[in-house]
């Protein structure tokens, strides 16, 4: 009986092991983390859709909780981060994003891509949103799309009166403080401890995506006098800027400031090549060809009489063969030889750009006259292509952008996040610490693995703008000997793909 | 106790993540000593260890059956991303039934039934390593008969056909971000369906005094090649659900083969000390391959498993001629490569001890063990398809242990 009872005991000493757990030699705990010679108890993040989380061509609910700025604060909530408040987006029910203006859609909803017909699309639900549900900051979050620089620090831009001109942005009217507000005051007046600065983009974007329809305001001093597809002033850029980094470091905040990217990183305008016509029978090369006969001959005839250069009539011939064809658009840069009815027309080459919304219209027939095709017989307007002069005038002023941000920057002792680098990465082929790797080829299949781009080809989708989280909490620990620690980029979404729309 | 106790059989299995998916929980008495029972030929467990060593056993009759509860417990973390996760898998019960007949004074005959190989691992749905695998749950029993030839007093070999079945489950998320309209990660269950397959052993015992002895085992390889699976998606979008329904698939699963060299000796009559050496033929199991029948491509993930080497040495002592008791260590080593390194497997070299307790009675036998299982900390990594054109990295540090208490009854008598 003794014998049974001791064997009971060893069994029942043994079962008490239960409790026992594998223990590592260094377990993780929240607390591993600091914040190093920064304080994250106040991130107030500054700048437009991209601070906001815009992605697939609006701002909605669920791309708001994606937003970086919300990414990084989420993070820094393990170093002494504080709460991190986003505008008011709970009347987006549908989380279709797009807004309206006392009942009236003034902006369209997310694109999803519909898989009965291939091809992204506004997702067909009417927005929820609207401009006079008001709900007044200021909020952590004080990225407003469509911002220029000088948006920022402008008193009404949050007024609804001022909505019917133009001076004011939809999105700040429903989050601005008080209607006269600036953005600029909404950020500082909460006395942040830490700040991003993200501005710059719309001053070239705007232009660039409208296909240069715009006026580039170089020398152009006074602001108010810009219209909304302008080049802003570097000079005007750069004085505003300085405004902008004083008012947030007022307290003594540290922070990031970031570049602005290049247009040819951007998949809006790498997605149709120039050469996008494809032709495969003979008769219609010659066609064509015999079409746009007379005014080759017309170039031929100009330059014997030196009204153009040699390279200019070499640029301007107009021929097709089989294979891969360049479009044909106007240029309103050509010289102007309408004294001799010839149109300022020429072939797309390597040094353009054709922007996304081409798609739309680059082989559509003239209804009319169906053997009439833009692009092809129909030069595509000044709207469709990006020429190699505006891409000069928005890469020139892109360039004294940063290089005033750069400069700015370093007399605040501020570090600077090269995403110009860092979109043309994401852009090219972009390998992230995990070895996954992203671009920005997402025309070609769908195939929502490797794609960071959401589906307006401007703004990253939500996985992008981790990999820009990410690229931000790396700068500032090495900046500032914080070890944040990153997010897996790959769990976070893309687009939405519907059945049907 | 003259009825036979009603055995029970329990089909599941916990998890011992020290050699591979190998569930080394053959014989109470054996585990008692560091399970290193390759030379002892004092119990029926031998059916399993060393089946030659049947001719010499004691009794010409023996039945023995026993289980073990397995408790076990993997933890991951990950500092650059701030994960930890840990395994919460139920406890398992692997089990053995083995029984001895001396025919004549040359031939014994054995049938030893158990479970070498099984492996149940549930982390928590969704952790960081969700789409390479939530749960898996893999179960193998091997039916064993034997005939041992006694050519000499101090000479036998044994030959042995096995008949194997086994089954897997296996879930994981399709994706790192996959989901359906509502935001449930999408993943599939592959289910391989119970699949039956034959392998072979053969033995040697060399016990020329009753103070010293020798063993050698060879099983052989067993492939459970499962034809007639399936693969079933849940939570699947819309956009999907034409790509992503139910589909027949076939994988195979190999069991490795295994060689053991033992010897035992008593250096003092009370006394015995067991040492035994198994070598693993683990490389046999180089990549898994689900293979879809529905046009889909295969999902391969390459496992480069090596072999391995076990060192064990084992003690049993008498107190009295009613009890024992056993002590013993082990030293297992992972068959996992660097570089590929899995959490569906999570494989960790350990350090194990033993004890025991044994308590005879005139023809019954009870006898208690338990294992303790030190999985070391290991810092690895795996390449994981499956997300465009390249792989990606998925690693972390990686610690276990395992609590095993065992139980088991032996019948024998000369008739």
């Amino acid at each position: 009986m003794k014998k049974i009872l001791l064997l009971i005991l060893i069994v029942l000493v043994g079962i008490n092991f239960t409790a026992c757990e594998p223990e590592f030699a260094s377990p993780i705990s929240d607390s591993d983390y600091t914040s190093g010679n920064a304080d994250f108890s106040n991130y107030v993040a500054v700048g437009n859709s991209l601070t906001a989380g815009y992605t697939n061509g609006s701002l909605y609910k669920s791309a708001q909780s994606n937003s970086y700025p919300s990414i990084i604060a989420e993070r820094m909530q393990l170093a002494g981060g504080g709460a991190f408040t986003q505008p008011y987006l709970d009347d987006d029910t549908k989380d279709v994003g797009g807004m309206l203006l006392a009942g009236n859609p003034i902006l369209l909803p997310k694109y999803i891509i519909n898989a009965s017909t291939g091809g992204p699309e506004p997702i067909n639900e009417v927005p929820t949103m609207d401009v006079t549900n008001i709900h007044p900051g200021p909020y952590n979050n004080m990225g407003v799309p469509g911002a220029k620089i000088f948006h920022l620090g402008a008193p009404g831009y949050g007024n609804l009166a001022n909505l019917a001109t133009g001076a004011a942005n939809p999105y700040f009217v429903r989050m601005a403080s008080s209607p006269n507000a600036a953005v600029i005051q909404d950020a500082a007046s909460q006395s942040p401890s830490f700040f991003t600065l993200w501005i710059g983009n719309n001053d070239v974007l705007s232009f660039a995506t409208s296909g240069g329809i715009g006026v580039n305001q170089t020398g152009n001093m006074d602001p108010t006098t810009y219209g909304p597809n302008d080049i802003t002033d570097p000079t005007v850029f750069g004085a505003v800027y300085s405004q902008l980094l004083d008012a947030l470091t007022a307290s003594g905040a540290k922070g990031v400031v970031a570049t602005i990217p290049d247009v040819s990183s951007i998949p809006f305008f790498t997605t149709i090549p120039y050469a996008c016509i494809p032709l495969t029978d003979q008769p219609t090369v010659d066609a064509l060809n015999g079409a746009y006969l007379q005014y080759n001959q017309g170039l031929q005839l100009a330059l014997a009489n030196s009204l153009i250069t040699a390279a200019e009539a070499s640029k301007r011939t107009i021929t097709f063969a089989l294979g891969a064809n360049a479009i044909v658009h106007e240029d309103e840069y050509l010289t102007d030889l309408s004294g001799l009815g010839m149109p300022s027309i020429r072939q797309a080459n390597a040094d353009d750009l054709i922007p996304l919304t081409a798609k739309g219209i680059i082989g559509v027939p003239d209804p009319n006259n169906p053997q009439m095709i833009h692009g092809i017989t129909i030069p595509l307007a000044d709207q469709w292509v990006l020429v190699k002069d505006e891409i000069d005038m928005v890469r020139t002023a892109g360039t004294a952008f940063n290089a005033a941000i750069t400069q700015l920057a370093a007399t605040k002792d501020l570090p600077v996040a090269d995403m110009a680098a860092t979109m043309q990465q994401m852009s090219n082929g972009l390998s992230v610490e995990d070895g996954a790797i992203y671009t920005a080829d997402y025309f070609n299949g769908l195939n929502m693995d490797n794609l960071v781009f959401g589906l307006d080809g401007v703004h990253p989708a939500p996985r992008g703008y981790a990999i820009i989280a990410n690229s931000l909490i790396k700068i500032i620990n090495k900046e500032y000997q914080s070890n944040l620690p990153l997010v897996v980029a790959a769990t976070y979404p893309t687009f939405d793909v519907l059945t049907s729309n | 106790m003259k009825k036979l106790l009603v055995v029970l059989v329990f089909l599941s299995f916990g998890s011992i993540y020290a050699g591979g998916y190998r569930v080394a929980l053959q014989g109470q008495r054996m585990l008692g000593m560091g399970h290193a029972g390759l030379s002892v030929f004092s119990n029926t467990e031998t059916a399993f260890f060393n089946p030659a060593g049947l001719s010499f056993l004691d009794k010409n009759f023996s039945i023995s059956f026993g289980f073990s509860g397995i408790m076990s417990n993997v933890k991951y973390q990950n500092a650059q991303y701030n994960q930890t996760a840990e395994t919460n898998s139920p406890m398992g019960t692997p089990f053995y039934l083995y029984m001895s007949y001396r025919t004549s004074d040359q031939v014994t005959m054995g049938l030893a039934v158990y479970t070498p190989f099984g492996n149940s691992v549930e982390w928590e749905e969704d952790w960081a390593g969700s789409s390479i695998v939530n749960s898996i749950s893999m179960k193998v029993f091997y039916i064993q008969p034997s005939l041992a030839y006694k050519f000499s007093n101090n000479f036998s070999v044994g030959a042995s056909l096995i008949i194997a079945y086994g089954s897997v489950d296996y879930n994981k998320n399709i994706n790192r971000y996959l989901t359906d309209e509502s935001g449930n990660k999408t993943d599939a269950t592959v289910n391989s369906g119970t699949v039956g397959a034959a392998g072979y052993s053969f033995s040697m015992a060399y016990k020329p005094s009753d103070n010293f002895s020798m063993g050698l085992n060879y099983r052989s390889s067993v492939i459970l090649d499962a034809k007639y699976g399936t693969a079933e998606f849940d939570d699947v979008p819309e956009f999907l659900s034409n790509r992503l329904k139910k589909a027949a698939i076939s994988a195979k699963l190999p069991m490795p083969a295994e060689l053991g060299v033992g010897l035992s000796f008593k250096p003092f009559d009370k006394m015995l000390v067991a040492l035994d050496y198994n070598y693993t033929y683990w490389s046999i199991y180089e990549e898994l391959k689900i293979e879809f029948k529905n046009g889909l491509p295969p999902s391969v993930s390459e496992k480069n498993f090596h072999n391995t080497s076990t060192f064990r040495i084992g003690t049993e002592y008498a107190i009295n001629d009613k009890i024992n008791v056993r002590a013993g260590y082990y030293y297992d080593q992972s068959p996992s490569t660097e570089g590929y390194f899995s959490p569906e497997t999570p494989s960790l070299d350990s350090d194990n001890y033993t004890f025991g307790i044994g308590y005879q009675m005139k023809k019954l036998a009870i006898d208690l063990s338990f294992l303790y299982v030190d999985g070391k900390e290991r810092t690895d990594y795996t390449y994981v398809r499956g997300e465009g054109p390249s792989a990606y990295r998925f690693g972390g540090t990686y610690v276990s242990n395992a609590i095993i208490p065992g139980i088991g009854l032996t019948y024998a008598f000369d008739k």
